[in-house]
């Protein structure tokens, strides 16, 4: 029996979308209040997956994500850390990307500084829209191991705070680590697998190089800006009207499907 | 004589007012001096209930027989007796509640009655229903005005026990491009009240994780100085959960954010014209807006439910906690006993009746047996949200207020809810407008033009800047497809266990009220459905919500009762019950009155949405019909209205023929020989096929001769742009048009048939009136509002 | 030395030069709608935290951390800031 946990906070918003998508393949889901956590009323150390869902975590105020991912850095960063070394994954999604940058758990290159940020789209409005993505990993993410590397998905994103940036000047080398690590996973692109190179709307935000997701150096802790559990199912999707027939799931299904198998429990 | 006001000897702010030995002019001018907002008969009735008391009032009784009593909360225009024609009208019951009465359908679980109106839906659970409009607070701070719009009307759906499922808005400016020099003073550039009142939406409805699904955006002059927020909400509840049964005993208690000066007489200066003076004065009226505080809020409220642990609740909305108390206490039959100074405060130095009329947002209120508080506060304390109890119901039918154990208000609840009733005087006529006679334009041209003027063009722009897709359960989207068709009704599917689906709607045709406000509601009710039923929706229920001018201006009110007696007729004829509405009234500025406009909003059902019908054609070779016939009906349309012309051959509804039109397609999409629909609205037939092609990546190819028409005389401009209700282009399934025309019991014809080429063509038999690629169109109806 | 005072500093954040600030964008086109030729618009955010500390010093210290901890992030964004005693 695979345990997870969807931690919410005041803001958080896409908790049971999540949970509905896992509970489909059988996980045994619980959302809970980061405060319980923090409390110690319930232990991390009883689930086998820990996923950051959607939302405005603490209404985004002082930046997306920015509380909870320093109240992850400062107050719980021992139990995550071995949260992790035990080998149970992390995922964040849209706010929990945010989460997950904030807290320096991404890209995870060491120091003890951030690397990278999510700034405010290009657009400098909330974009909600489908988009496609190109899946860059080589199998490090255990959350795209059921993709292949160049296969097209398509995903709706809804954020303000969307542009992946890292610091000026340091472009280029932590790109070079980024990709030499495999830990890019998604970049945006347009319908054929091209590269957005930016262009608006198939890069949304205006992030560099056009990155949608990343993990860390280890593959376990995986961050998205899209949305997979609005993906999960064929009802879900945008042009499901258009289809002959309809599919019983989306290609956001693939990014639970490949956690629930990297967890012993696929099929 | 004594002063008027005079301060009582207590630690506190509290004063007595002279209203037994007050004249006329000073009954007048305490109600201007309080902003109580009260008329001279109102006053009068009030000194007469304190003469029988033999004691004056103080301030806090004053402030709260102004709130409960303002149009805002008591509806006293819908509620009196309006003369017209010889006749004495009740335009709620006579006309609104009327329908529901006659039809009572069993589905309907609470109407008018409550926070929201309540259908059945599916399972156990049920459908609840609410719109608002936040008119004038949008005026003076459109962010917040249209925020706080929002997180009223979702409060009022937690107000009945429902979880938001979708949030729908429908809004009305002046044009974008309207000269700043020609602004009045006091008045905000349409522009601005625009983007302020977008982002303020999209903040609270995106914040809150409640899908932005449906709504309109409509220009006109007549809003420049007086927009139009409409603000809806849909939530789902379990039937069981619905409980109101307060009793003496229960505790009241204060739940969510603090409580400050914000929105101090928001309720009375809403039944105010907004003029040169507004922006200031007003000012504290305006609310600020903390979509955080709500959204954990309502994690408690539905945790309270589902344990049951609460036996009444209610929103605090205009009036506060004065009119909250007040209407809890008098739907339980009971009494209720408030302490003032136990309501935790924002500023601590805040006066009795401050506290006691303050419209801080975010806040509810419950009832809560006095064995349940305990564990009531826990749950408000997990989710960081401040719970207290600050009175308690009683026997008896009083509302009593104390202030650090002074009592400093009691009043009969019988009294408080039955103010004297208005009665107006109304007429109305005609206005002089004449069809205008010009000739034929070109057709092409004219349909390019349509696609990008603002009321007709993509609202891509805005519509992206909501989440319509949290909670993951949006089936057919505001934007469908990868080209963001512009679908004719959002469609929900709130619980996983089951394929039924709610399908909501609107109709709204503000510029047919310039000709006759019968013709534009009818035609609204006509839309709203015709929407619905489109993509698959019936049984279908109807809201009403009502943006108008001045009602003390007799023609202002003539018109409303117009627009009053079309919902009785036309929501009869379909057979769809109003279950909730609301008016706004006063809607006026130095610029004049809106032009009188009539939200309607339909929510209808889908047994199964996997069978729903979106916009976009399907494939090509399928036949392609028009059903409904297409009259010379182009009296307020988008193409005079180009041409800068209002006419006066305003749409109209036949009932027999929109009643087998309507019902012809809903058995057609049961049948599941439906592959593709759009309604012809705003633009005509021209705009509806346009839309189908750049909503998909296919063309069509149709012969105007065949489209059925009546008195048009070969116009093809009229055909192609008249704006006639009824009319459906349906794609239907190869092999099935036999069947199809069996079932179709309205006038119908097959007008052409979809092609692989992405574009729209329009022939006259060999003569190609229109010939325009899917890419032109698209670029031209995606416009940029800014 | 070891008395606790007041101070109350004022924090400004941000974005480093060099990164597209999309909000002052969208204000410059609003305010050149309203007929104002402005040029470059950028914006920022101000905190205004009041605390104690034992000193001036010791004030600043503690502000530059709370900068570095939370309010920027050094990736993007610049902060600077100022501290005075309160009484």
């Amino acid at each position: 029996m695979v345990k997870i946990c969807v931690i919410r906070v005041g803001g958080t918003n896409c908790d049971e979308e999540t949970k509905r998508a896992l509970d489909e393949l059988g996980a045994v889901c619980e959302v809970i209040h980061f405060k319980k956590i923090v409390k110690g009323k319930k232990k991390l150390s009883s689930y086998d997956a820990l996923i950051i869902p959607g939302g405005f975590s603490f209404g985004d105020h002082v930046r997306a994500g920015a509380i909870l991912g320093k109240e992850m850095k400062y107050v719980l960063s021992k139990e995550l850390k071995r949260f992790v070394e035990e080998g149970r994954p992390i995922l964040g999604i849209c706010n929990g990307f945010q989460v997950l940058v904030e807290a320096d758990l991404l890209p995870g290159f060491g120091g003890g500084i951030p690397q990278a940020a999510l700034a405010i789209n290009d657009s400098a409005r909330f974009e909600c829209r489908w988009v496609y993505l190109r899946v860059e990993s080589g199998g490090k993410c255990i959350f795209t191991r059921g993709l292949k590397k160049g296969e097209v998905v398509s995903m709706p994103v809804a954020h303000a705070e969307g542009k992946f940036v890292f610091p000026k000047g340091k472009e280029e080398e932590y790109l070079k680590k980024l990709v030499g690590g495999d830990q890019l996973v998604f970049r945006y692109c347009n319908d054929r697998g091209e590269p957005a190179r930016r262009k608006y709307p198939e890069n949304p935000n205006g992030s560099f190089y056009d990155i949608a997701g990343i993990c860390d150096p280890t593959g376990m802790i995986f961050g998205m800006m899209p949305h997979p559990e609005r993906a999960a199912f064929g009802i879900q999707l945008h042009n499901w009207t258009e289809m002959e027939d309809i599919p019983e799931y989306g290609d956001g299904m693939s990014i639970f499907r490949s956690l629930m198998e990297y967890l012993g429990c696929g099929g | 004589m004594r002063s008027v006001y005079e301060r009582k000897p207590l630690p506190f702010e509290l004063f007595e007012v002279n209203l037994l030995e007050a004249s006329e002019e000073q009954l007048m001018r305490i109600s201007e001096e309080m902003g109580l907002a009260l008329s001279l008969k109102e006053m009068k009735w009030c000194k007469r209930y304190f003469s029988e008391k033999g004691r004056n009032p103080t301030d806090v009784e004053l402030q709260t027989i102004g709130q409960t009593w303002s149009e805002h909360c008591f509806h006293k225009t819908f509620k009196g007796i309006t003369l017209m024609d010889g006749r004495r009208i009740r335009l709620f019951r006579d006309y609104i509640a009327r329908v529901t009465e006659e039809l009572s359908p069993n589905w309907c679980i609470s109407v008018f009655k409550d926070n929201a109106g309540i259908v059945e839906f599916e399972n156990g659970y049920a459908i609840a229903v609410k719109v608002e409009t936040h008119n004038h607070p949008s005026a003076i701070e459109p962010f917040g005005g249209a925020a706080t719009g929002v997180g009223g009307v979702i409060r009022d759906i937690l107000g009945v026990w429902a979880k938001p499922i979708a949030n729908l808005d429908v809004l009305g400016f002046g044009p974008l491009n309207f000269p700043y020099e020609d602004l009045p003073p006091g008045i905000k550039h349409p522009k601005y009240i625009f983007r302020g009142v977008v982002a303020g939406i999209g903040a609270y409805g995106n914040n809150m994780g409640i899908p932005t699904v449906a709504g309109a955006i409509h220009f006109d002059e007549s809003y420049v100085g007086n927009p139009v927020v409409y603000c809806g909400c849909v939530g789902l509840l379990p039937v069981s959960s619905y409980v109101k049964s307060t009793r003496p005993g229960d505790l009241a208690v204060l739940v969510g954010g603090r409580t400050g000066r914000d929105g101090i007489h928001g309720v009375t200066f809403a039944s105010l014209e907004l003029g040169e003076e507004s922006e200031e004065v007003s000012r504290p009226a305006v609310q600020i807006p903390d979509p955080i505080e709500e959204e954990k809020l309502r994690r408690a409220i539905l945790r309270v439910r589902d344990k049951k642990l609460a036996s009444g609740i209610t929103d605090l909305g205009g009036g506060g906690i004065s009119c909250a108390c007040g209407e809890m206490a008098r739907e339980a039959n009971c009494g209720i006993e408030v302490e003032l100074d136990r309501v935790p405060l924002k500023y601590s130095d805040m006066r009795p009746w401050e506290i006691w009329i303050s419209e801080s947002q975010e806040r509810m209120f419950l009832s809560v047996p006095e064995s349940n508080v305990g564990e009531v506060i826990d749950i408000f304390e997990e989710e960081d949200v401040e719970a207290t109890p600050i009175g308690k119901f009683v026997e008896g039918g009083a509302l009593k207020v104390f202030f650090r154990s002074w009592k400093v208000g009691e009043l009969d609840l019988k009294f408080l809810f039955s103010p004297p009733v208005v009665r107006r005087k109304a007429k109305w006529q005609l206005p002089a407008l004449r069809e205008p006679r010009f000739k034929e334009r070109d057709v092409e041209k004219t349909l390019l033009e349509l696609l990008a003027s603002p009321n007709v063009a993509s609202k891509e722009e805005i519509i992206r800047t909501y989440d319509h897709e949290v909670q993951g359960n949006t089936v057919l989207k505001p934007l469908h497809g990868r080209y963001g068709g512009p679908s004719d009704a959002a469609v929900i599917r709130p619980l996983s266990n089951s394929w039924k689906g709610v399908v909501i709607s609107c109709g709204l045709k503000p510029r047919y009220g310039k000709i006759d406000p019968y013709w534009m509601a009818a035609s609204s009710i006509e839309e709203a459905i015709r929407n619905n039923v489109a993509v698959g929706g019936r049984r279908i229920a109807l809201l009403d919500n009502f943006v108008w001018g001045n009602p003390e201006r007799e023609e202002q009110l003539g018109s409303l009762v117009r627009a009053c007696r079309a919902c009785y007729d036309f929501a009869k004829i379909f057979e769809t019950p109003f279950i909730s509405g609301k008016d706004s009234l006063y809607n006026e500025s130095p610029l004049g009155p809106v032009t009188p406009t009539l939200l309607i909003t339909a929510v209808g059902v889908v047994p199964d949405v996997r069978k729903i019908v979106s916009v976009e054609f399907k494939r090509a070779g399928d036949p392609v019909y028009v059903l409904g016939r297409t009259y010379p009906e182009l009296g307020g349309s988008e193409y005079y209205s180009l041409l800068g012309l209002v006419g006066r051959s305003v749409p109209r509804v036949h009932p027999s023929k929109a009643k087998a039109s309507m019902d012809s397609l809903m058995r057609a999409i049961e049948y599941g020989i439906v592959k593709a629909c759009h309604d012809v609205s705003d633009g005509g037939l021209g705009v509806a096929l346009a839309e189908m092609v750049l909503s998909g990546d296919l063309g069509v190819d149709v012969d105007l001769r065949e489209v059925p028409t009546s008195g048009i005389g070969g116009r093809r401009d009229f055909i192609m742009f008249s704006e006639s209700n009824s009319r459906f282009v349906v794609e239907v399934r190869p092999g099935s048009e036999e069947e199809f025309e069996s079932i179709v019991k309205a006038d119908y014809a097959l007008v052409g048939a979809v092609t692989r080429r992405r574009a729209l063509v329009i022939r006259e038999k060999e003569k190609i009136l229109v010939d325009l690629s899917s890419g032109k169109m698209r670029e031209a109806w995606k416009i940029r509002y800014g | 030395m070891g008395k606790v005072k007041k101070y109350r500093a004022k924090v400004e954040v941000r974005l480093k030069s060099g990164y597209l600030d999309p909000e002052g964008e969208s204000a410059k086109k609003a305010l050149i709608d309203l007929k104002y030729p402005v040029g470059r618009v950028s914006t920022a955010k101000v905190y205004e935290i009041e605390f104690a500390a034992s000193g001036l010093r010791k004030a600043w210290m503690v502000v530059e951390e709370m900068c570095k901890k939370l309010l920027a992030n050094p990736v993007k964004d610049d902060y600077s800031f100022e501290v005075e005693e309160i009484r």
